[in-house]
């Protein structure tokens, strides 16, 4: 097997729906790029973008139209590649994910992945309360039924049964949605834990800016199918005004900065966070004094 | 996959027959597919066909629409072509070891896959025309002498209209739900009949549950929108006949006399 | 003029085993007072769970208080006489775009409440363009709701409300399952019937952005009213919003955490402009 330090590399990606109809829609146009291993990113778009489109090959739920798409440097549309494999490997948690709970108590759920990767009972079940830890969820919860919990907490459990397959690297779909500004913080401080402690490669999926700056290595935007933009997150904020021609918009920190600086003072347009610009208006106004 | 499911194929164009009110194509589907089993000689097929020629030339559907929803039934077509083709006794006309042709068996293979054919076109011509919405709501009105013995008329087809409504709902539900299980490694494909049944369960759970939670979502709006059943209420878009349904009426009448007459003749 | 008149209002849930014994019980609302007046636009925020839905749904009788009561247009809501004409006042739209929306066909939809409380026909029709001509739906009035987009199956709501010609408009977490698009477009047509046509609009979210405009800001906690006033108080108060489950658009938390530096700036700063006004003078004297 190939060692590489690429988790997923993407090569020139079509997707045509129903081809040759009246209903013949591109919905993704020559996507390329490469993921390393351990990287946090954040995939944006609105609605009808391509991201959706885009995760679901990532894991082989769709196949191209044409391109190639690489995981862990193998080609995964070459003959005898196990999809079931990719899939336990890419890990893919939906939009709204508490929808696909089944089970009649918290633990089976969790179980079920595993277990359809064929893996022992010891093992189905030692991966099942390693991913119910990772999400924060203890012993008291492994008896009840997902549907006895909160909006939060069943959304971890659906998290933790798709974490419960090992995967390498984890495709998270609009994993705030409906919650709370609470709620939302404490799931991407979670997610942002699980890349810190387990070195697991993220792709979030949002369509707030202000959701991944904080937390993303490299963002990209998609837009009609294309990948339009792909760097670090100042690098793409700066195209804040390209960024509203397409319905997206930059944090609102973005805009303070440029409107500090439209005004003429000497601010650091690279500052994408809250805590960022507190240190940079500061540092200038006690330059003055200091 | 599961998505190219259609229903309702409502073909939008502006015709006679689009126009004409829902009862009055309802009752012409109807006399229709009574003429096709009235007749069993070529003249009746032949008016038949005059009749459905009239009706798709009013409607100003492409006959290549009316002709898709053939596809769907092209092996029963076969089948039930051949077994009279080939199974019907009589005047045997060639044979080779149990096959074997008569006379009547083309005869009977003619007229059941003409009957078959005309069958399925002529409802479609029904469906092409009429918006679901106006299809229940002819159903209703044509229905509404049934409310005199107790029968819920209103009530059934408010349910149609709202299935109708969720059917593509749900079905976009279960391909995310689907997806969603086989992301988590499930299998809906392989294995023998117990193992398929048993990889359901993880579909149709959440699926039950989604359409629950939709179902009292949908009551509570109703409700805060004033909905308290049929009593009382008015009608947006109410049914009234007008010239050209009367013309119809007619022609129906006339074209029901003219088969009988022809039945008795020949 | 009140449209609103809630007074010492209780609700309870009551879990019940099969056989129908109490298992138990979950106080919702607890002794919530509250009076809005007719015309303004009032959001109530409140992370889930705060009580804030619950509150909503006893604003047009869909759900009966345990103890107090509800006075909507005048009419108290346990009134059973009374409940048609309070839901004919009181509007309501709801999270799921999916799930509200009854008809097959947008036009038709928006004439479903007309036809509920027997409006004649004709009448119907003009209500039906009415409606759909404030919201701008007008286009898409022949089109199927599941060609939509979340914002637009929305503002088809809002238009089956209006075609209701309420006094009063409740939305419950109309824009939680919207994206950005689909969530400006919704608050923009909601502030637009509130200016326009004077109708009273009770907005619950937990989008703090949406509500920077709101005449009144009503914060709930565990069934209480906890904060209340315009929205320039409430979000003067960062921490104990924060403390609520609930966040302050990014503007007013930095000007937050730089008052905290010592940094000379009003309290509440809720908007962009606000914000450079403030702060321009006090850089450029520093840079000189």
């Amino acid at each position: 097997m190939t060692t590489t330090a690429i988790a997923i590399k993407a090569e020139k990606l079509n997707y045509i729906y129903s081809e040759g109809t009246a209903f013949e829609q591109h919905a993704l146009k020559d996507v390329s790029f490469e993921i390393p291993k351990g990287q946090f990113v954040g995939l944006i778009g609105h609605t009808g973008s391509g991201k959706s489109t885009l995760i679901q090959h990532l894991n082989g739920l769709i196949r191209a139209t044409s391109g190639t798409l690489e995981f862990e440097g193998e080609n995964i549309y070459q003959d005898g590649y196990s999809m079931k494999n990719l899939r336990s490997r890419v890990g893919l948690v939906f939009q709204y994910p508490e929808h696909q709970l089944f089970e009649v108590d918290v633990f089976s759920d969790v179980c079920y992945g595993p277990k359809n990767m064929g893996w022992s009972k010891e093992e189905v079940e030692k991966s099942a309360k390693e991913a119910l830890a990772m999400v924060g969820l203890d012993k008291s919860f492994y008896e009840l039924s997902p549907f006895e919990l909160s909006g939060g907490q069943k959304r971890r459990v659906a998290i933790a049964g798709v974490l419960a397959m090992k995967p390498h690297v984890l495709i998270l779909d609009e994993p705030t949605a409906g919650l709370d500004p609470k709620g939302r913080d404490e799931i991407l401080d979670q997610v942002a834990e699980l890349h810190r402690q387990h070195n697991m490669t993220i792709i979030l999926v949002s369509h707030s800016m202000e959701d991944v700056a904080k937390y993303v290595d490299r963002i990209m935007v998609m837009n009609h199918g294309e990948k339009v933009f792909d760097g670090t997150p100042r690098e793409v904020f700066r195209h804040y005004k390209e960024l509203e021609t397409i319905g997206l918009a930059a944090p609102q920190v973005t805009y303070l900065i440029h409107g500090l600086r439209d005004a003429g003072i000497p601010v650091d347009e690279d500052v994408t966070t809250i805590e960022e610009a507190k240190q940079e208006i500061l540092r200038i106004l006690r330059k003055k004094n200091g | 996959m599961i998505r190219d499911i259609t229903l309702g194929q409502y073909y939008p164009v502006r015709s006679v027959l689009h126009r004409m009110d829902p009862r009055t194509k309802l009752f012409g589907t109807l006399v229709f597919l009574v003429s096709l089993f009235i007749s069993d000689n070529a003249a009746g097929y032949l008016a038949a066909t005059c009749f459905l020629v009239l009706a798709i030339k009013l409607s100003k559907v492409p006959v290549k629409f009316m002709l898709k929803g053939l596809k769907s039934i092209f092996f029963l077509l076969l089948i039930s072509v051949s077994f009279n083709l080939f199974l019907t006794d009589g005047e045997v006309l060639w044979r080779l070891g149990f096959l074997r042709i008569t006379k009547e068996g083309i005869h009977m293979a003619c007229f059941m896959g003409l009957r078959l054919i005309y069958l399925v076109i002529g409802s479609s011509i029904l469906t092409l025309t009429t918006t679901p919405n106006q299809l229940t709501d002819g159903l209703e009105k044509s229905l509404g002498f049934l409310k005199a013995v107790k029968v819920p008329v209103h009530e059934i087809s408010m349910m149609m209209s709202i299935a109708l409504r969720f059917i593509p709902i749900l079905i976009e539900e279960t391909d995310k739900i689907m997806k969603a299980q086989m992301a988590r490694g499930a299998d809906f494909e392989t294995g023998n009949l117990v193992q398929k049944a048993k990889s359901m369960v993880p579909l149709l759970v959440p699926l039950f549950i989604s359409a629950f939670r939709r179902a009292t979502d949908l009551a509570m709006a109703m409700e805060a929108r004033c909905y308290r059943g049929g009593e009382g209420r008015t009608k947006m878009k109410p049914l009234h006949y007008e010239g050209r349904d009367r013309n119809a009426y007619l022609v129906y009448v006339l074209y029901l006399a003219l088969i009988v007459v022809l039945e008795k003749i020949f | 003029m009140k449209i609103i008149q809630a007074a010492k209002l209780v609700f309870d849930y009551i879990r019940r085993d099969e056989e129908e014994k109490i298992e138990g019980v979950t106080r919702a609302i607890d002794g919530l007072s509250l009076e809005i007046e007719e015309g303004s636009f009032v959001a109530v925020l409140g992370h889930n769970g705060s009580g804030k839905s619950t509150f909503a749904k006893h604003l047009n009788g869909i759900l009966l208080p345990t103890e107090g009561e509800v006075l909507v247009a005048g009419m108290n809501t346990a009134d059973e006489d009374k409940l048609w004409d309070i839901r004919k006042n009181a509007g309501m739209v709801f999270q799921n775009p999916d799930n509200q929306i009854i008809g097959n066909v947008v036009e038709e939809d928006v004439g479903f409440g007309p036809e509920n409380i027997g409006v004649p026909t004709e009448q119907i029709w003009k209500r039906v363009n009415d409606a759909l001509e404030k919201v701008g739906m007008t286009a898409y009035r022949l089109q199927s709701p599941n060609k939509l987009s979340g914002g637009q199956k929305q503002r088809v709501a809002i238009a089956g409300v209006m075609a209701m010609r309420p006094k009063c408009i409740i939305l419950d977490e109309p824009t939680a399952m919207l994206d950005p698009n689909g969530r400006r477009e919704v608050i923009q047509t909601v502030h637009e019937l509130n200016r326009q046509e004077g109708i009273t609009v009770i907005l619950i979210t937990h989008y703090m952005e949406e509500v920077i405009d709101a005449d009144r800001v009503i914060v709930m906690d565990d069934g209480k009213v906890v904060m209340d006033g315009t929205p320039k108080e409430v979000f003067s108060r960062v921490e104990e919003l924060k403390s609520y489950r609930l966040d302050v658009p990014q503007v007013t938390e930095l000007a937050y955490e730089l008052k905290k530096e010592g940094v000379n700036l009003p309290d509440g700063i809720l908007t962009k402009e606000e914000f450079l006004e403030h702060m321009i003078p006090m850089l450029k004297e520093a840079v000189r």
